[in-house]
Parts: C-alpha cells; sequence; structure tokens
C-alpha cells in the first residue's frame, strides 16, 4: 500500500511535486486520472476568457518550494532584473504562456508521467489501514484532488439560446451581457469591448476589489490560525464573505470600462434583457454535493458537513479517516474548510505539504 | 509575506545568526566589544519593533523592507550614540548592512527552500527557529558574560591625602572620591587604566603613562611637579577635563606626549594648563588638542613637532612668552577657530622666532590656519625654515 493522489489537474499536480521533494520515487505514488496534461482543463478555460496574465504572483507556480518563484526564473531567462523589481512591488504576474511552460517543464522532469494511471476514481471506500479506490487497488495515503464539479450555469440561462458559460469556447455579438461580477466577468467585459460590443453587466452584488483572491493574510498561519478556531457556523459565514466575487484594482480594469461608460458602450443592469449573447461568468458549482466521489464519501463514511462544505482538519485531511497509520485529505476547491484560497496554486501547495508532513509522519509507510 | 509573531521573531533571529557569529569573530580579531554590542543592538531593536509595530501589519510588501530597514538602522545608531557604545560609524552601519542582506537573501531564498512551509507558516521555522532563538540567545549571553568577566575593577580612592608616588599595574579604574589627593605622583604600567577625579600634588612628573595602552585621565588636576605635568611615553591615551597648574617650573611642561604616533589617535580635550615651559606639547604623534585654556608658558603655549599631526582646535592660549600656537619639525598641523592673545615677545633670548607669534610654522612644516582670532600678539603669524602657513578666513 502507497500513496495516491486521485485528481490529475494542478492540484493535484502541486501535491505530486511536494512528495516528489519530499522524497518519494515516482513509483511510490499512484495518479489517478482521465487527462496527462495537469493544466488542461485550466489551459481551456484561460483561453476560452482569453486570458493574458495570471491573477496570482511570482510564487504561483506548482512547486513545493516558493523560492525560486516564476519572477526569479523569468529575470535569468530574460537577464532582465525589471521581473524582480516587478515582484517586490507586487507587480508581477506571470503570462499564461510563462505559467503554462512552467507546467510543461515541471511535467517532463519529475516523473509525472510515469505515476498517471488512466482511470476515473468514482468511489473510496475506507477498510483496514487504508482506502480502496474503487478496485484500483488499496492505498495507506489518499489526497483527492478532484477539481471543480462542473460549471455553474444559472436555472434561467440553462434553455436559453444566447447563453454560453464564459469557461465555454466563444465569438462575441454586437450586444453582450455579461452575468457574474468576479474575475471572468471583469475579463469577459473588456473582451467583449474590445471586439467592439455593447457590454451590459448583470450581478446581484458589487465585485470586491482585491489583488489575489483572499486577503493575503488567510495565504498563511496569520490569518489561517484565527480561521481554523472559528466556529462552524462562524467560519461558513466567513467563507461567504471570502469567496465573494472579485477581480483585481487596476487602471487596466478601471480604464477601458470608465472609456466605455463615457461611450455609452458599457453599463451596468439589474436584469437580463434583450442582448445577442449572454455570457454567463458565474463560475463553478460550489460544494461537495454536486462532485460524484465526494457527494458519495460524504454519505457512506458518514462524514461532518457544514452548508456545501466537507469538515477538514487545518491541513486538509479528513479527520474521520485520518490517523497515525492512514491518511485521507482533500485538495484543491473542495478543501475551502482549510484554505479558504483552496482553489489557487498556494492553496495546492499548502495542501500539498500538509499531506507530505502526513506520509512522513506515518510509521508504517 | 503575512509573518505571525513568532515567525517573525524567528525570522529574524535565524537570519541574526550569520551576523552574530561574523560578530563574535570580530570581536576576537579586533579585541574590542563594538560588534557583538552592535549586533545584540540589532536584536533588540529589530525584537522590540517586531512586538510593538511589525506585528500590526497583516502584510508585509518585498519592498518594505527598504524603509524598514532604514528606520532600524536609524534607531539602532541613535541607541549607540544614547548608550556611548563607542562602534566606529563605518563599520557598525556595514555590520547591519551585512545583517540586512542575510535577512533578505535568507527570507526570500533560504528559508523557503529549507522549509518548504515557510510562507504559508508565517516565517515560522519549527525547530530550525527554537534552534535559531537558542544559538543567539546563547552567543550574546555568553559573549555578555565574557564581557563582564573582563570589566576592569573600579577602585575608589578616599577623601584624603595618599602618599605616592602611586604606582598601577594592573587594568582597572580609579576613581577618587571628593578630595581624594595623591602626593608624589601617579605612574601607569598597565594597559587600560582610567584615572578620574584625582588631584596629584607633587613627584617627579605628576602623572607618567610609559608604554600602555588605553589610557584614560579624566577629570584629573596636577600641580607642584619637579618635571612634567602629565608626562606620556609610547602610549595612546585620552586626556579630558584636567587641571595643571605648573607655576613655578618653569622647564617642565603641563602636558607632554611623545613618540605614540603608531597608536592611533589621542587626544588633550577641555584641559587648563597654567605656567610651565610648554603648556602642550606632542612629538612625533597623532593628538588632537581641542577646547583647552593655556596660559603664562614661558616657551610656548601649544606646541606640534617632531613630525607630529594633529588639530589645535577651539583653544584659548594667552600670556605665552614667545610663542602661542608653534608648528614645527615637519609636523602637520591644522589650527582653527583657536583664540591667542597677549603673547609677549621672547626679547631676552635675541631669537627673532620669538618675538611674540600668535602662531608660527618652523622648519618644513605645514599649518593650516583657519578661523582663529589672533589678538594683542607682537606678530600675528609667520613661517620660517620652509614652513607654509595656509590662512582661510
Amino acid at each position: 500500500m502507497g500513496v495516491a493522489v486521485v485528481g490529475s489537474g494542478l492540484a493535484g499536480f502541486t501535491a505530486y511535486q511536494a512528495l516528489r521533494k519530499g522524497g518519494l520515487a515516482p513509483e511510490e505514488i499512484t495518479v489517478f486520472g482521465t487527462q496527462d496534461d495537469p493544466a488542461g482543463a485550466f489551459r481551456r478555460r484561460a483561453a476560452a476568457i482569453r486570458q493574458r496574465r495570471m491573477r496570482s504572483e511570482s510564487d504561483g507556480h506548482c512547486l513545493p518550494a516558493t523560492f525560486p518563484g516564476l519572477a526569479v526564473r523569468s529575470a535569468w531567462r530574460r537577464r532582465s532584473p525589471v521581473p524582480l523589481v516587478s515582484s517586490v512591488l507586487d507587480r508581477y504576474h506571470p503570462s499564461l504562456a510563462e505559467f503554462l511552460a512552467h507546467v510543461d517543464g515541471l511535467r517532463e522532469r519529475s516523473g509525472w508521467e510515469r505515476s498517471l494511471r488512466a482511470a476515473r476514481i468514482e468511489r473510496v471506500q475506507a477498510v483496514d489501514g487504508g482506502f480502496e479506490l474503487d478496485g484500483h487497488g488499496r492505498y495507506r495515503h489518499v489526497l483527492l484532488a478532484p477539481g471543480q464539479p462542473g460549471l455553474n450555469m444559472p436555472e434561467e440561462l440553462r434553455d436559453d439560446p444566447r447563453a454560453v458559460h464564459s469557461y465555454e469556447p466563444h465569438e462575441y455579438a454586437a450586444t453582450v451581457t455579461v452575468v457574474g461580477a468576479g474575475l471572468a466577468a471583469a475579463t469577459e467585459w473588456l473582451n467583449a469591448l474590445e471586439a467592439g460590443a455593447e457590454v451590459i453587466s448583470v450581478r446581484r452584488r458589487e465585485p470586491g476589489r482585491r489583488v489575489l483572491n483572499v486577503p493575503r493574510e488567510y495565504f498563511s498561519r496569520r490569518g489561517l490560525a484565527a480561521f481554523h478556531h472559528l466556529g462552524a457556523g462562524e467560519r461558513a459565514a466567513r467563507l461567504r464573505v471570502l469567496l465573494g466575487p472579485s477581480f483585481p484594482p487596476g487602471a487596466e480594469w478601471d480604464e477601458p470600462l470608465a472609456r466605455a461608460t463615457a461611450e455609452g458602450r458599457f453599463r451596468v443592469e439589474p436584469a437580463l434583457n434583450g442582448s445577442a449573447q449572454v455570457i454567463s461568468a458565474t463560475g463553478f458549482l460550489r460544494g461537495f454535493q454536486h462532485d460524484p466521489l465526494l457527494a458519495r464519501l460524504v454519505r457512506e463514511h458518514g462524514l461532518e458537513t457544514v452548508e456545501s462544505w466537507i469538515v477538514l482538519a487545518p491541513d486538509g485531511s479528513v479527520p474521520a479517516l485520518t490517523d497515525a497509520t492512514r491518511t485521507l485529505a482533500l485538495a484543491g476547491v473542495p478543501a475551502q474548510w482549510a484554505f479558504p484560497a483552496a482553489d489557487t496554486l498556494a492553496g495546492a501547495r499548502y495542501f500539498g505539504h500538509g499531506f507530505l508532513r502526513r506520509v512522513k509522519a506515518c510509521p508504517t509507510r | 509575506m503575512s509573518y505571525t509573531l513568532r515567525g517573525r521573531i524567528e525570522s529574524r533571529l535565524a537570519a541574526l545568526l550569520p551576523v552574530v557569529a561574523s560578530a563574535c569573530v570580530l570581536t576576537a580579531v579586533l579585541d574590542r566589544w563594538w560588534p557583538v554590542q552592535v549586533a545584540a543592538l540589532m536584536a533588540g531593536v529589530g525584537l522590540l519593533l517586531d512586538v510593538q509595530v511589525y506585528d500590526r501589519l497583516r502584510y508585509q510588501p518585498a519592498w518594505a523592507a527598504l524603509p524598514i530597514g532604514a528606520v532600524e538602522l536609524g534607531i539602532m545608531i541613535g541607541v549607540m550614540r544614547l548608550l556611548g557604545i563607542a562602534a566606529p560609524l563605518g563599520e557598525a552601519i556595514a555590520l547591519f548592512a551585512g545583517g540586512w542582506l542575510s535577512a533578505q537573501l535568507l527570507g526570500h531564498a533560504g528559508f523557503p527552500l529549507l522549509r518548504l512551509g515557510y510562507a504559508e507558516d508565517g516565517g515560522e521555522l519549527g525547530r530550525l527557529g527554537i534552534v535559531s532563538v537558542l544559538a543567539v540567545a546563547v552567543a550574546l549571553t555568553s559573549a555578555g558574560a565574557v564581557a563582564y568577566a573582563g570589566l576592569r575593577p573600579v577602585v575608589h580612592l578616599a577623601a584624603g591625602v595618599h602618599q605616592g608616588p602611586l604606582v598601577i599595574t594592573r587594568r582597572e579604574i580609579l576613581v577618587g572620591e571628593p578630595g581624594a589627593i595623591v602626593r608624589g605622583g601617579i605612574v601607569i604600567r598597565s594597559n587600560d587604566v582610567t584615572v578620574k577625579n584625582v588631584t596629584v600634588v607633587g613627584g617627579e612628573n605628576g602623572i607618567t603613562v610609559n608604554s600602555v595602552r588605553g589610557t584614560v585621565l579624566d577629570g584629573v588636576s596636577v600641580s607642584g611637579a619637579k618635571l612634567d605635568g602629565i608626562h606620556v611615553r609610547l602610549a595612546g591615551i585620552m586626556i579630558k577635563n584636567c587641571t595643571v597648574d605648573m607655576h613655578g617650573n618653569s622647564l617642565g611642561q603641563g602636558i607632554d606626549i611623545a613618540y605614540n604616533m603608531d597608536l592611533g589617535m589621542s587626544m588633550v580635550e577641555g584641559c587648563t594648563v597654567i605656567g610651565g615651559m610648554e603648556g602642550i606639547t606632542t612629538h612625533s604623534s597623532m593628538t588632537d588638542i581641542v577646547h583647552d585654556k593655556v596660559s603664562g608658558t614661558e616657551l610656548r603655549g601649544i606646541s606640534v613637532t617632531e613630525m607630529s599631526m594633529g588639530t589645535v582646535m577651539d583653544n584659548e592660549v594667552s600670556g605665552a612668552l614667545g610663542i602661542g600656537i608653534y608648528c614645527n619639525d615637519r609636523s602637520m598641523c591644522m589650527i582653527e577657530h583657536n583664540t591667542v592673545l597677549d603673547t609677549r615677545a621672547d626679547v631676552a633670548s635675541g631669537n627673532p622666532t620669538r618675538r611674540g607669534f600668535g602662531v608660527l610654522a618652523s622648519f618644513q612644516s605645514q599649518a593650516s590656519l583657519r578661523g582663529n582670532q589672533l589678538s594683542s600678539n607682537p606678530v600675528p603669524m609667520g613661517a620660517v625654515i620652509n614652513s607654509e602657513i595656509a590662512a582661510t578666513h
């Protein structure tokens, strides 16, 4: 019985790098997934919204240590201090191409292909001293990184022929309504304006303006310690606030919108109208209930949940199924109970570290 | 980076380890305590700010290291001055800069590589942090203990007359209680001796300092010496706030410092010398003579001679016979902001160089004069025998 990672997306890939750094050979780790490119899903979604730069900063990569980050690598490659200076000023956001090249390189170097088994795991069962993975064997330590459970298309748009989800390939009509208020929505406003469209923003609430997905202190123990001490109800309430839609502040967002507003090409409206196209920038389905693997895991093992979150220990492990001899942990978006920015690369690294600590502490690994 | 308080402290002290180690080595090599004192001050100032100020920052961007470093440097220099830590400024700043650089390199590169979860742990270093805190504490405490053990004993000289000569042969601080008098002179034969607030009466020389280092004479009063008031040979010395009364002794010098060129700078500051052949004289010496009052001398008021180098500044020389301030025998003298009054012509000597010069440069010497007040002197200034005076006002 060894170590398994269920999910071959960026969260699983980043955790895999931590395990490798921790001394595990590719043969000691099994990654179950349906895609061999860990950035495959991300690549498609980013292409759909025409994202050019990452929201993350220099440490938004898949390596187990924050140093050297993408700014250092870029400075070295370009023989220029500009990325480093930008990073020192918190102004460095790697280009999408840089990030994807980094993933490709790491994938080749790390032995990822040797650990990958093309299989979809639909059931995890706790057994004596480990976990049975849907007929694919028993593993003592399992990290579940199933990714986003699906695109969130509002009910009223499901049968609307004008509607497309922002993360699906699309072009822009002459008049475009964008539903949503997060980074994808803001990106779509600018994309549609650039394509010459008239843009209407429909949103239930005003977006927050944050450089990163959540306030910076929630990326470290500074904010997490207090977060982890909150009672269940308070923590759920805090998560709802923290996970509200936001996009970064900055002139690159504000100026085109102000210009288009002045020209009468951008406005905010309370409800859908007669636009030729409706883009649903409403992100993903939220909650373990939408993920068949997690929903079944909770149901079969009676795991504790609060609203749409599975209750986790601070390191992402499932308390009821984890002890000194075995680990079941979550990474990526379903692990927000432990780390609010779980769906970021920093979050993936956080859970990778936590999982590695568990694995290394196990006396019978 | 969003530090926890513990993370700040551990990161700071771990980054300070190389500095503390360097400071200990420097202290051993230089035989001076300032490197360890500066390192301890860096740790102290930093920790205080961590607890009282920086912990309020939820997030500290990388660029903030520059202003934070500047603030800490400023406070450190201020506290250094306040506590009288005798660290050379340039070297102290270099040590601080080394520490700052070490903190940046370790904080951004070293610690994240050593500890994968460094950033998400808010700068906490786990066992490495605890070891670092202990190592810095042990190093600084040990250094403090060694420094304490090496402190010079303080000897209090009781009020009343003590028959001398008093010969000091060990490192010590001799402090005279009010009314403490040594009759017959003091002889210093050990390094690192401080004599403070002692009155010396009589003796061959009032105070003799020979072939030692680190002597400080502070607030001494000398009178009735048969030869020199304070006689210094081959010794580095700091003389301040002294009184030397040479009345009735026309052959001895008030303060005579000679042959210590290789021992660094010496200083005579804030002294009052009355009478004697020369008030203050230096031979083959680098001595600054500042804020002194010299009067009624029989040969010269202040004399810098025999290839000496030094600053003669803010002194008041009055009633000297022949010459007020003398720069002689291939010496280099900066003579600034002195007042030389009422120098008397030595007619009886028949020597033209003693006809009452306020300032005289002689025998291949170079004197640079600035801002001196030369009044009631028969000749305000002059240069003889291939000497130069460069005067600016």
